[in-house]
């Protein structure tokens, strides 16, 4: 199979129909090209999606309240459920189990002063927990931990941005900087990945904010992560049991979603991952389609190849060629034309990608690439399609009488 | 070497058959060299496919070097013929982007011989044709008598029980045509069975024997006082 007489023979074929070995081999690159365009394309959609959620964990469920917008348990619509800090403490003991981190959030905007530099800002009160929920990064200092929140201490940890705002060039760590008049003692600067703007928040602990506003156990929504050994279905079994319970204890309908709302990370992803699937296959239903038109073109080729050689192909088995070994010849032939085209669009696909792939970075699309497996995949569809082009005319070939050869007068 | 029984073949034409051998009784011995004549039609290029397992028989016995030969795969035919015979076409067939050399080669390359000893009795049987300057010429490059020495070298090349010409001459001058048939007779003396088939009468005299074909039956079969034609070269 990859003697020299064999190659000889395919180049030969191919050095004398430069042009038509061209014209096919373009269809076959080209479809190569587009399906590998269309797969890095979804793929830098995933991207795109993953890295807009990347900013929390991806196992976090959040549930918030608003007002219920059907009549239930005796009581009218339109009534406002509050969560109160108690909720927290029975979420946690009803699934011991389930929940890794737990913090409960509040709500405020502050004017912030240092010196004479002022700014405002929103402020999210939280637990301790709150940190590894929303993946805050804390560059120097520390979070808020659990003598805080039981001292009601008049801390904060502020975003790098309030820190260049308020601070300039001075070290914010332990200063103090007034918050609505009162004074808190910066104990932490934190970075955020996700956005700018999630750098201009303050984290302050629940119940100091709680004390500060009228001495309340009000809390504003609650965010948890589940257990990260589950896997998605146990993920959203648990947050129908959290949203039942939940429901249940503030006596709402339990199709409101408007009372009360469990929002879990998990269903927003499937969600995606599902919609990305679907566009990858669309991307490879497409590219296969025009593959075929390209294989075609291949089988085409190959059939006018085999009528202008018959005669050759007929002296060959007058000399004794298996027939077998005509099949080789023109699989192999088949192959090789396959192959090396679909190679060039792969490369083409490939460079462009790596070219410019790396500085398309927006929101819903970036980086744009193909992985391992993609050219792997596409080198075996490649092979199998060079296969199935030359089969037929490999049969037909193997067919040719050698008696043609004879009858040339 | 060769014994046809009584052989019939015939070939359908839509609803009608055509009856091309009428039963042929034929035997050839070793180291003969046997001219087939007639006019077209007469079956003699028919008889000549069944010799050389390129096309079967509808019955009748054919017997080659004590081998039966009688309902082949196309692989096994192909091991047969490349085994035990060698053709030598009209218009030469070789392949036109393979040097002489390697045509020659290439019924060696089927028995899968090497490829160094392959080139190595490429160019010895191209010596004995007289063409070895010309080894690594294209085909495009010889004249007519040229190709045919080189296709004749080919045929000999795996070393053939027997040796199918289907009209060598009919596509070259007489000069040539002479030059060739003198290479077949030299390649006969050295004692290899020939079968030529022809109809240019002259030729035919250049075998030993001469076998008439008409109307799909041996009508003549005679031993001929060979005319060497060294002299005419």
């Amino acid at each position: 199979m990859f003697d020299r007489d064999v190659w000889q023979e395919i180049f030969n074929t191919l050095k004398t129909n430069k042009l038509r070995t061209f014209l096919t081999g373009f269809s076959v690159g080209w479809a190569i090209f587009i399906l590998v365009m269309l797969l890095a394309s979804v793929n830098g959609m995933q991207n795109g999606f993953v890295g807009q959620f990347n900013d929390d964990a991806t196992n976090s469920i959040f549930v918030r309240t608003g007002t219920t917008a059907k009549a239930y348990g005796g009581f009218e619509a339109g009534r406002r459920v509050q969560l109160k800090n108690d909720d927290l403490e029975y979420i946690k003991q009803s699934f011991p189990k389930d929940i890794e981190y737990i913090s409960a959030r509040y709500y405020s905007n502050t004017t912030a002063r240092y010196k004479e530099e002022t700014g405002s800002y929103s402020v999210q009160a939280t637990h301790p927990d709150h940190q590894a929920i929303e993946k805050t990064l804390v560059v120097a200092g520390r979070y808020i931990n659990e003598a805080d929140i039981v001292n009601k201490a008049k801390v904060a940890v502020i975003g790098r941005k309030v820190a260049e705002d308020l601070f300039k060039n001075e070290d914010a760590l332990g200063k103090f900087v007034e918050f609505n008049g009162l004074p808190f003692r910066v104990i932490g600067i934190f970075t955020d990945d996700g956005d700018d703007n999630a750098e201009r928040r303050i984290y302050a602990p629940i119940s100091t904010y709680q004390r500060i506003y009228g001495n309340t156990n009000e809390i504003a929504s609650i965010a948890l992560t589940y257990n990260p050994n589950y896997d998605l279905t146990e993920a959203l079994d648990f947050s129908e049991r959290l949203e039942i319970l939940m429901k249940r204890r503030h006596k709402i309908a339990p199709d409101d979603q408007a009372g009360l709302n469990v929002w879990n990370y998990a269903e927003a992803f499937n969600d995606i991952s599902s919609f990305t699937a679907v566009l990858k296959g669309i991307g490879i239903g497409v590219g296969f389609l025009i593959l075929i038109a390209g294989i075609v073109g291949i089988g085409n080729i190959m059939v006018f190849t085999i009528k202008e050689r018959t005669k050759e192909i007929g002296v060959r088995k007058a000399l004794g060629a298996r027939p077998i070994q005509i099949v080789n010849l023109v699989l192999l032939e088949s192959v090789f034309i396959t192959a090396i085209s679909g190679f060039v669009g792969l490369l083409f696909a490939w460079m462009i990608l790596a070219a410019i792939g790396p500085m398309i970075e927006t929101p819903a699309f970036s980086n744009p690439s193909v992985s391992l497996s993609v050219v792997v995949t596409a080198t075996i569809i490649l092979i199998i399609a060079g296969v199935l082009a030359g089969l037929l005319p490999a049969m037909k070939a193997a067919n040719v009488k050698p008696i043609v050869a004879l009858s040339d007068k | 070497m060769i014994e046809i029984k009584d052989l019939h073949k015939s070939y359908k034409m839509g609803t009608n058959s055509l009856h091309v051998l009428k039963g042929i009784n034929f035997k050839v011995e070793d180291g003969e060299l046997v001219a087939i004549m007639g006019s077209s039609g007469s079956g003699k290029s028919t008889l000549l496919n069944i010799l050389g397992m390129l096309d079967g028989a509808d019955s009748g016995e054919y017997t080659l070097d004590g081998v039966p030969i009688k309902n082949l795969s196309e692989t096994k035919a192909a091991q047969y013929r490349n085994k035990f015979l060698g053709f030598i076409f009209q218009s030469f067939n070789l392949i036109n982007y393979k040097s002489a050399a390697e045509n020659v080669a290439l019924p060696l390359y089927y028995q899968k011989v090497p490829r160094k000893e392959r080139q190595e009795k490429a160019m010895q049987y191209l010596e004995r044709v007289g063409l070895k300057p010309w080894a690594d010429h294209l085909p495009s490059e010889l004249s007519g008598g040229q190709k045919q020495r080189v296709a004749i070298a080919r045929a000999m090349a795996a070393e053939p029980k027997v040796l199918l010409a289907d009209e060598p001459t009919g596509a070259l001058d007489s000069k040539t045509s002479y030059e060739v048939m003198d290479l077949i007779q030299k390649i006969n003396d050295e004692g290899n069975t020939i079968l030529v088939v022809t109809h240019e009468e002259d030729i035919a005299h250049m075998c030993k024997r001469i076998v008439h074909l008409k109307d799909g039956v041996i009508v003549e079969d005679k031993k001929v006082e060979q005319v060497r034609a060294e002299q005419y070269v």
